[in-house]
């Protein structure tokens, strides 16, 4: 059973680990994320050099993301920075998981960020598809952030 | 040569490309849920936002999309991407997404690329920098 904490810089422990769940890439998946980034290359709807089609390589992305929803509560948050390398294409089908562990923690002009390192991996095979780390930005206890105001 | 092989010289420009994002492409993307910067209007503003956030990592979609367009399989094994997201993304936005040819190598006895990306809004205003690189190998044409 987890017990569900309200995410925070006090929180958030260095060496602490993430897991996702694991996720069947479905056809289905690709097609709302090709609709949702305007990206219909053939190679991933009609055929590939891999032989089939393959998927985008920043599809998991968000797996990598949201695994700290697996942990905390996240009321909201900003993406400061995220690497990704791509090692192996990704099919559907494939059943995927992505572990992460959490390298840093740091305040920057008054600002509190948590930077993650992951791997997302076929579950079958345990080759791992991408991996690379990311970096997010808390928001302040009182909701509402000053990046918004520059809008 | 293909056209594309043109691209590896320094200083080369990618085709760029243009995205209007709209809330429902948003919404595909990060799940519709209520208490989300991503999806939900009057939680949007009460977080300080004029409007729904796109995520940032949709921009990253958008680099992705110029780099396998170009190096094909160099870039689907092989290919990185670092971006740091400066500026948020609203609904509405048009984004344009554009890459310049920084350097190319040898890694491994294979040719090797890497671009400065970046995305601007239609007012100029970068939103996301970064680099990304691949192996130029496969160079689709």
């Amino acid at each position: 059973m987890i017990e569900f904490k309200t995410i925070s810089y006090e929180v958030v422990t260095v060496g602490e680990e993430f897991m996702s769940d694991d996720f069947l890439i479905k056809p289905e998946d690709v097609e709302t994320f090709a609709f949702a980034v305007d990206d219909h290359d053939p190679w991933y709807c009609e055929d590939s050099p891999y032989g089939g089609t393959i998927t985008h390589p920043v599809l998991l992305g968000n797996q990598a993301l949201f695994m700290r929803h697996s942990k905390y509560i996240v009321p909201a948050g900003l993406h400061a920075k995220m690497q990704y390398e791509f090692l192996q294409p990704i099919r559907v089908g494939m059943r995927v998981r992505t572990h992460g562990k959490l390298i840093d923690k740091y305040e920057k002009r008054g600002r509190h960020y948590m930077v993650t390192e992951f791997a997302t991996r076929d579950e079958e095979s345990g080759t791992v598809l991408v991996r690379g780390q990311f970096t997010q930005m808390l928001f302040p206890k009182s909701g509402v952030h000053e990046d918004a105001r520059k809008r | 040569m293909p056209a594309s092989a043109k691209l590896l010289e320094a200083g080369s420009e990618l085709p760029a490309l243009k995205k209007t994002i709209t809330q429902r492409q948003i919404d595909c993307y990060s799940g519709v849920r209520p208490q989300s910067i991503h999806t939900d209007v009057e939680w949007a503003k009460a977080k300080g936002f004029p409007a729904p956030l796109a995520q940032a990592l949709m921009s990253t979609a958008y680099v992705s999309q110029m780099m396998v367009a170009w190096l094909g399989k160099g870039f689907v094994q092989g290919g990185k991407i670092s971006a740091s997201f400066i500026k948020p993304v609203i609904v509405g936005d048009t984004l344009t997404a554009r890459a310049v040819v920084k350097s190319h190598e040898e890694i491994g006895g294979r040719p090797h690329v890497t671009v400065e990306c970046w995305c601007e809004n239609q007012q100029g205003v970068k939103t996301l920098v970064g680099s990304a690189s691949g192996f130029a190998d496969h160079l689709r044409v």
